[in-house]
């Protein structure tokens, strides 16, 4: 197993060397840069050219490009152009806040989703099926920054239940953390519940159909134990599969619903840095997300090992 | 009618305010509040960004500074001796004065911080006409011109990128890289990058003798609180719910809606800037259809600017297109243009346009985009086939910059300028920078100005620039709207000014 | 991906369809596409006369009617520019149908091409899946807002940028089942026999792939209506006044309070296509290939 870790970590390094070389790519296409940033409207292209120079961004392309890679070598993200700090730091500060944001809905995901998903199935067929599944096909359908500005407005507005925006670190106040975590939480969570909710139904239905579920019933072991013990057990490959795929969907939206509820994470750092071409924070946060999501496919795939030994690590 | 319910109410408020001085001040206290944005720098020689000068004109003062009426007076320096050439300016500098850090302000800081700024401050060319900067003798500095500039002291005194005293140590730092250390009111506590900056009353800050109350920039800076944190908001939602929530005392800016929803509730108070900035159009007379003047009068015959500045900024504008706010001294009160679409289809008949698709650049803030939109349906009812382009800041402004990007038409706000006065209102139009061709009448009239000390003559100079700008429509001003902000009503003696000024005020 | 590999072929064995007179009968049969495939005919067919059916201008405000709650005139309201909603939002339907539907065909056209062409050559495959994983490591709605960026903001653009954001996972998918396929016997009877690659490629190993592509597809159709509703939002999609949902909702944003039908109407609007495309993919799965993973 710890040769397959290994092996897997050096596979990732190309993958991210051509993540930062898009990345590069794209930043070498995009016009504009945070020189404007640093002016107002009536600046002139000289006092522009000026803030450049300062910024270190008249320099040609490809030198810049071979600084970041040496200084990426030694560990060094370097120093946002905008917010007056290293990119490391600035990264760290606001990664918890999104992995918090997004273990959080994956774990009600997985739990309601799963749930739910086990109940469709054995009761297949009936009412309760039908009701889950036509909530979690309408889960799949709603998009996400829709859903929270709906629930900002009902909920945070109308009926000031909830906070309508913003983070508090739960090391500052927990019962203020769940408050402003919860409506954001849900949001991310609605449509993954969906995902997993039917990925549950149909690999629960496959399984429950099998030979040795039929066993267990007729040596009388009682029924929840034959479902969760025999079936859903059984079914968790197929889940396990999603579950990676389910990350990149949550990474994702974990993107616009910061951005919807003003949390200071990943996603809105990154798409602020976009917008006002801070070049080392982009180059930073992408690489970033992108290590992060090869971890949680390695821990995936290593998740397969684990529950199913004929799953052969190539 | 609105319109003048809205003078009624602002004078109404201002004669209040004038009343409210009697009432007893308390001492202490902290004041949170929501900006817009993180400052790009904390260097005030750096940047001219709004959110910078929010922060820095609370840590930092200059030698003159505009006073309520934007008038150029004295601040850091007592009063100027101007030569009978115009070209040598002595300044008598303030005595006693600290800077954060305990040290006196002398006049090699003065003298090593316009260096600076000279060298490569943001908006470096306001000066550029002085020739020698130097300390002649204890209280003293003095300023040699090569040519004469009537608007030297509006130049020196502009808040844009202020240009700051610091200690001559500092000032010998690299830009970007001089500490926080003023002689301002308050001073630099901590900054936690993206997060807030803070400032604290800086105790051994005497305020300016020469004045009983606070003046603008200038005047007796009498502060009453502890402290005040800017917060960085960038979302309006959040900085509405901070404020209403009580996590922050002040928000910078806020939108009509929330303003209406907020102004019958006692705890707070609503405060209207207006005019705080001028929505201008602007022509690429460089390339394309507006290089025609016929085109050009055509699509500002096209226009409604009601419906524009209606839309746009809802219950907080003013259809004034003069080119400078009211109040100033050169206000010339002109009448608006008015929307004549029959005169509009006639002038684009005259013009060499042929229907071709014509580009739109607009950055990405919504009542710019939406005023931009207004503007693009009027204009298409007169058959311009216009698109609109809206992209993020750094892009737009990078297209506009040029004349070969291939943009016909952008719009955005015009604020400071018209604040500095006349001159800084023309300069944007002088050896064509923002309209991309070179104006040689305005070009004329600007050099001239600023040779011209007489200030009828300068009036009625500034008239002419007017009307050149309307009759050949180099560019169109479509009037002036304001910034909401909201206040806890505990914010006693607030008065809205160009920054949210924190000195003179107190929390109940 | 072993474990995808292994489900895909059983898939793949399953798959090998039973007689075709039944299938469009199979398929007409199954509830969940019927249910999608009127949802969506009549929501296209509305989208594809919406300049008939629309009572309004779409880009046309007037002034004075501006943030009307929905009334008699405005079935659904007014926004602050004074344009009635309902209209927009059908314009809103036709603009995402249509972006919609060729980042579907994007997608699929590059995904067979670069899928199969990993899963066939063994030599191309290395290097081919490595750029998909690069590609696929970027949050979707930040490659496309990037490459919105870089390209401007138009329609055509916000296409590119989505079905360059969908394309590898779909590769991915299309080379799984070439890869299955191209291992089984009567592949290598047909080489075995003088078939050149081409016919191999096309006539054996794409009609079994094309059972999870379709299926994919109508998920990618899915999810680039609401990716451009995003892109809209943020303000990187199509410029105004183009009346896309994203950008309806993006406008209703700063009004909830005084005008919430304003964000009301283009969302669930957006959740009737999707749900209805949705719908249209369990059913096409249901029949075409009821074992395979469903995969977004």
């Amino acid at each position: 197993m710890g040769r397959f870790i290994v092996r897997r970590l050096l596979a990732s390094i190309p993958v991210l060397f051509l993540v930062s070389l898009i990345t590069f790519g794209l930043l070498w296409l995009v016009p504009g840069d945070p020189a404007s940033m640093f002016l107002d409207a009536s600046a002139t292209a000289e006092a522009l050219e000026r803030v450049r120079r300062e910024l270190g961004l008249d320099r040609p392309f490809l030198v810049r490009m071979g600084e970041w890679y040496m200084r990426l070598l030694q560990g060094d993200l370097g120093t946002s152009l905008l917010l007056n700090r290293s990119v490391t730091s600035a990264i760290l500060e606001r990664l918890p806040v999104t992995l918090s944001l997004t273990m959080l809905a994956f774990f009600f995901a997985v739990l309601i989703g799963v749930a739910a998903g086990v109940v469709a199935a054995v009761r297949h067929g009936k009412a309760a099926d039908q009701g889950m599944m036509t909530l979690a096909l309408l889960g799949l359908s709603i998009p996400e920054f829709w859903l929270g500005l709906v629930l900002i407005w009902l909920v945070a507005v109308l009926v000031p239940i909830f906070p309508a925006g913003d983070y508090v670190p739960f090391f500052t106040n927990p019962w203020e953390w769940a408050r402003h975590i919860a409506l954001p939480t849900f949001t991310l969570a609605c449509v993954q519940m969906g995902f997993v909710a039917r990925m549950t139904r149909s690999s629960m239905l496959e399984v429950l159909g099998q030979d040795f579920v039929r066993t267990a019933r007729a040596k009388g072991l009682p029924e929840s134990y034959v479902v969760v013990r025999h079936g859903l057990v059984n079914a968790m490959v197929p889940i396990v599969t999603v579950m990676g795929i389910m990350v990149g969907g949550l990474l994702g939206g974990a993107v616009v619903i910061e951005q919807v509820f003003s949390i200071p994470g990943m996603g809105r750092l990154i798409i602020g840095a976009v917008l006002s071409r801070d070049f080392p924070v982009i180059q930073g946060g992408l690489l970033f997300l992108a290590l992060i999501y090869l971890m949680v496919n390695i821990g995936v795939d290593l998740l397969y090992a684990v529950i199913d030994p004929r799953v052969r690590l190539e | 009618m609105k319109l003048k319910f809205l003078q009624l109410a602002l004078a109404a408020s201002l004669a209040l305010g004038a009343v409210v001085p009697a009432m007893a001040q308390k001492k202490g206290g902290d004041v949170v509040i929501a900006m817009t944005a993180a400052p790009p720098s904390l260097d005030p020689h750096a940047t001219s960004a709004q959110v910078a000068r929010n922060v820095n004109l609370h840590i930092f003062e200059t030698l003159y500074a505009r006073d309520e009426g934007a008038r150029p007076v004295p601040d850091l320096a007592t009063g100027v001796t101007v030569s009978p050439d115009g070209l040598t300016y002595v300044f008598a500098l303030r005595q006693g004065v600290k800077f954060h850090n305990g040290k006196d302000m002398t006049p090699a800081d003065v003298v090593a911080s316009l260096e600076r700024y000279r060298k490569a401050g943001a908006s470096a060319s306001l000066i550029a006409a002085i020739d020698t900067v130097a300390a002649t003798g204890p209280n003293q500095v003095t300023i040699k011109l090569k040519t004469v500039q009537s608007t030297f002291l509006g130049n020196l005194s502009s808040p844009r990128a202020p240009i700051a005293i610091m200690p001559a140590e500092e000032a010998a730092k690299e830009m970007g890289k001089a500490a926080s250390i003023g002689t301002g009111p308050f001073s630099f506590v901590e900054y936690k990058p993206d997060s807030h900056i803070k400032l604290a009353r800086f105790d051994g800050y005497k305020p300016n003798p020469a004045y009983k109350e606070r003046d603008g920039f200038a005047g007796a800076k009498v502060v009453h609180i502890d402290s005040v944190t800017f917060r960085f908001m960038p979302e309006a939602g959040a900085r509405d719910a901070a404020v209403e929530t009580g996590q922050v005392q002040f928000n910078e800016q806020t939108d009509s809606t929330t303003a209406k929803r907020l102004r019958g509730n006692a705890n707070f108070q609503v405060i209207s800037s207006l005019p705080f900035s001028a929505k201008i159009l602007k022509y690429n007379m460089a390339q394309g259809a507006a290089t025609d003047v016929n085109f050009r009068r055509a699509v500002q015959m096209s226009l409604n600017a009601e419906e524009i500045m209606g839309v746009a900024y809802p219950d907080n504008n003013r259809i004034d297109q003069s080119w400078v706010y009211a109040g100033s001294a050169y206000h010339t009160g002109r009448p608006v243009f008015k929307q004549d679409l029959a005169g509009a289809k006639a002038s684009l008949a005259k013009s060499s346009y042929k229907g071709e698709k014509l580009t739109f650049i607009v950055h990405n803030d919504r009542p710019t985009v939406d005023a931009a939109t207004v503007m693009q349906q009027q204009m298409t009812a007169i058959g311009i086939n216009v698109e609109l382009k809206v992209a993020d800041w750094p892009t737009t402004s990078g297209i506009g910059l040029k004349s070969d990007q291939g943009w016909n038409f952008w719009t955005h706000g015009f604020g400071i300028e018209p604040y500095e006065g006349p001159a800084s209102a023309m300069s944007h139009w002088v050896k064509g920078q923002g309209q991309r061709k070179e104006d040689p009448t305005i070009d004329a009239l600007f050099a001239k100005f600023n040779g011209e000390m007489n200030v009828d003559a300068q009036k009625k100079m500034f008239a002419e620039f007017e009307n050149r700008m309307a009759d050949e429509a180099i560019a169109t001003n479509i009037g002036n709207y304001g910034l909401f902000q909201v206040a806890t009503s505990k914010l006693k003696n607030f008065k809205a000014y160009r920054i949210p000024r924190m000195w003179g005020v107190w929390l109940e | 991906m072993s474990a995808t590999t292994t489900v895909q072929a059983a898939n793949a064995a399953a798959s090998a369809a039973p007689g075709r007179k039944s299938f469009v009968r199979r398929l007409f049969g199954n509830r969940s596409f019927v249910i999608g495939l009127v949802l969506v005919g009549l929501i296209a067919l509305l989208a594809l006369l919406a300049n008939v059916v629309a009572p309004y201008d779409p880009l046309k405000g007037n002034f004075r009617e501006r943030m009307l709650a929905p009334n008699l005139q405005h079935w659904m309201g007014t926004d602050h520019f004074g344009r009635d909603i309902l209209s927009r939002v059908l314009h809103g339907a036709r603009i995402s149908l249509q972006i919609g539907f060729m980042v579907a065909l994007l997608t699929g056209a590059a995904g067979v091409i670069i899928g199969a062409t990993a899963g066939y050559f063994r030599r191309t495959d290395g290097v081919i899946m490595r750029l998909m994983d690069a590609f696929m490591a970027f949050p979707s709605i930040i490659l496309a807002i990037a490459i919105s960026s870089v390209l401007g903001a138009s329609v055509t653009n916000v296409i590119i940028a989505l079905a360059i954001a969908a394309t590898p996972h779909t590769a991915r998918i299309v080379r799984a089942s070439v890869m299955v396929v191209r291992e089984m016997e009567y592949v290598e009877a047909a080489r075995a026999l003088g078939a050149g690659h081409a016919r191999i490629l096309l006539r054996h190993v794409m009609a079994n792939a094309m059972a999870p592509l379709v299926v994919r597809m109508t998920y990618v159709f899915a999810v680039a209506i609401l990716a451009e509703a995003v892109l809209s939002y943020i303000g990187v999609g199509p410029p105004p006044p183009a009346p896309t949902f994203g950008a309806i909702i993006a406008n209703g944003r700063d009004f909830i309070i005084a005008a919430p039908w304003i964000t009301v109407a283009p969302g669930l609007a957006i959740v009737a296509c999707v749900l209805g495309l949705n719908l249209l993919g369990d059913g096409l799965r249901d029949v075409l290939d009821p074992r395979m993973v469903v995969n977004r």
